[in-house]
């Protein structure tokens, strides 16, 4: 990997803010998604910024995601792809999230440049909530170190952290102090940088050892939490123990950057039935949950999107129970992106997996049976 | 109780294929398990992931999955995209150990009556031995 190296003027966030700024007057972008500071100070919103006075107090690195960045640049093109350059800042996650949404025809990418950055995770947003000046610092002190120990559970375990489909990327890792690096990953991303007059033709061995390195402490940790997590979810007794406080308030699926759809089939007709087909089911078992589609909601959205789920954990941020619903449905997708040889938003071009198929693939998973099917025929011949 | 154990095993048979074999094996007067209940989709990549997890969860024992070989299909891919989906299932139900072995899927053409006969009562012995979901009798599901 090569890119450029931008030397940090003051701190990182003035840095960033002022290579916008710089964009803006060299003509490269007309106008700049990214995170700024809600009036009330303790949230952030995604605003698109075409003034460049808005820009002074922005925040390209927040220390939570209340919303997904997918969904605001799906809110953006939901009409049409759109004619100005525009540059967009966002977590890893949402990048891969907004790919994932490309795929699946529910947003346009055309004249949007993407710049992400290597992550050190985000704090609990209920956490965050309850002081947000105390955990600005304790985010800014772990944004440093590089230490996810108050990071979200997803965050801890997350090891697509850096360098995704992204045009433009920041590396923070393996630099020295007072500088970064500037990661062009696309020919957009290279014109980005020679509009600059930077070279980015230098050798990145530091930042790529230095990643490579946190991956791999990532993928331990991502293999402790999720034997840890696994004994709360593996039976139908323990799965039912941590779902069953579900309120059904369907937040989790609201706010997901990959459940799309307008109308979510548990929302639909398909799911309501007349009082008499309640009655009977509860004569059967003596009793019936109401509203009674808890557990096949969670499964049922995940059989639908376990595929594109990028593991960022907005679910369980939304959830109002405390559900580690973000760590469930990652160890589910970890396991079946495996087995279909996919990762969301790895590349562009690279087709959604129910949708594509080959001609010879999986059989081993149709022996079980096909082979005692065999035994019984030769038996019989 | 458990004497009385009939397994409830519910078949997503295709239309063109599994479903006209299904219907041949009655024809032919062959022997298949009164325990499976035949639902018919016109393709086996109609069949959504949810309506498996319905099933099970509404208490069902065993469900079967049959379209046509890989190649045949009707509609060209269908049934390739049930075998994608088939497994997307397995993985989901393996992640929380809900027993996989209570599902799977079959090639059943429409003159092999035999096979399907075959599997059919195969299958449904599996799931007798397997024994009642446990999901059945979960009142908070």
């Amino acid at each position: 990997m090569r890119g450029s190296v931008l030397p940090i003027e003051n701190n990182l966030e003035e840095t960033i803010l002022n290579f916008i700024k710089e964009a803006f007057d060299k003509k490269c972008i007309e106008a700049v998604i990214l995170p700024k500071r809600i009036p009330s100070g303790d949230s952030f919103a995604y605003l698109l910024i075409k003034d460049k006075s808005i820009l002074e107090g922005a925040s390209p690195f927040p220390p939570v995601i209340p919303v997904q960045g997918a969904k605001a640049i799906s809110s953006l093109t939901r009409q049409g792809s759109v004619k100005k350059k525009i540059l967009a800042i966002m977590h890893p996650c949402e990048i891969r999230a907004t790919i994932e949404l490309f795929k699946l025809k529910q947003t346009t990418l055309n004249n949007l440049i993407f710049m992400s950055y290597d992550c050190p995770g985000v704090l609990p947003l209920s956490d965050y909530l309850e002081n947000p000046d105390e955990n600005d610092q304790t985010f800014l002190a772990a944004q440093q170190k590089w230490d996810s120990k108050d990071m979200r559970p997803v965050c801890k375990i997350c090891t697509e952290f850096s360098a995704p489909a992204s045009d433009l990327h920041i590396g923070q890792l393996g630099t020295d102090e007072g500088k970064i690096f500037l990661i062009p990953n696309s020919s957009v991303g290279k014109e980005f940088l020679n509009a600059f007059g930077l070279n980015s033709d230098v050798p990145l061995d530091e930042w790529e050892a230095e990643v490579e390195k946190l991956k791999k402490e990532r993928e331990n940790n991502k293999k402790d939490a999720q034997e840890k997590l696994k004994t709360k979810v593996e039976g139908p007794e323990n799965l039912l123990e941590t779902l069953s406080s579900c309120i059904t308030c369907h937040n989790c699926m609201r706010v997901c950057p990959v459940c799309y759809c307008r109308q979510c089939y548990f929302d639909s007709d398909a799911f309501k039935f007349p009082p008499d087909n309640f009655i009977s089911k509860s004569e059967k078992k003596g009793s019936i949950r109401l509203p009674s589609d808890t557990l096949i909601f969670h499964l049922g959205r995940m059989s639908h999107m376990i595929h594109s789920c990028v593991s960022c954990g907005t679910c369980e941020d939304a959830c109002p129970m405390d559900i580690p619903i973000a760590q469930i449905f990652n160890l589910v997708a970890d396991k079946t992106q495996q087995v279909l040889d996919y990762k969301p938003g790895r590349n562009i071009e690279e087709p959604l997996p129910t949708v594509t198929y080959q001609e010879e693939e999986l059989q081993e998973f149709e022996k079980p049976y096909s082979e005692t099917y065999i035994k019984v025929e030769e038996t019989n011949v | 109780m458990n004497d009385e154990y009939t397994p409830r095993i519910v078949g997503f048979l295709c239309n063109w294929c599994s479903y006209t074999g299904a219907d041949l094996a009655g024809v032919s007067r062959l022997k298949v398990p009164p325990s499976l209940r035949i639902i018919r989709v016109m393709c086996s990549g109609r069949i959504d992931p949810l309506f498996v997890l319905k099933a099970f969860l509404k208490g069902i024992d065993g469900v079967m999955m049959m379209g046509c070989h890989p190649g045949e299909c009707h509609y060209q891919k269908g049934n390739y995209n049930a075998r994608r989906r088939f497994i997307l299932l397995q993985k989901i139900l393996e992640a929380f150990d809900l027993e996989p072995e209570r599902l799977g899927i079959w090639w059943v053409s429409a003159s092999e009556a035999t096979k399907y006969a075959k599997v059919t009562t195969e299958f449904a012995k599996e799931i007798e031995k397997i024994g009642p979901s446990p999901v059945a009798n979960e009142i908070f599901l």
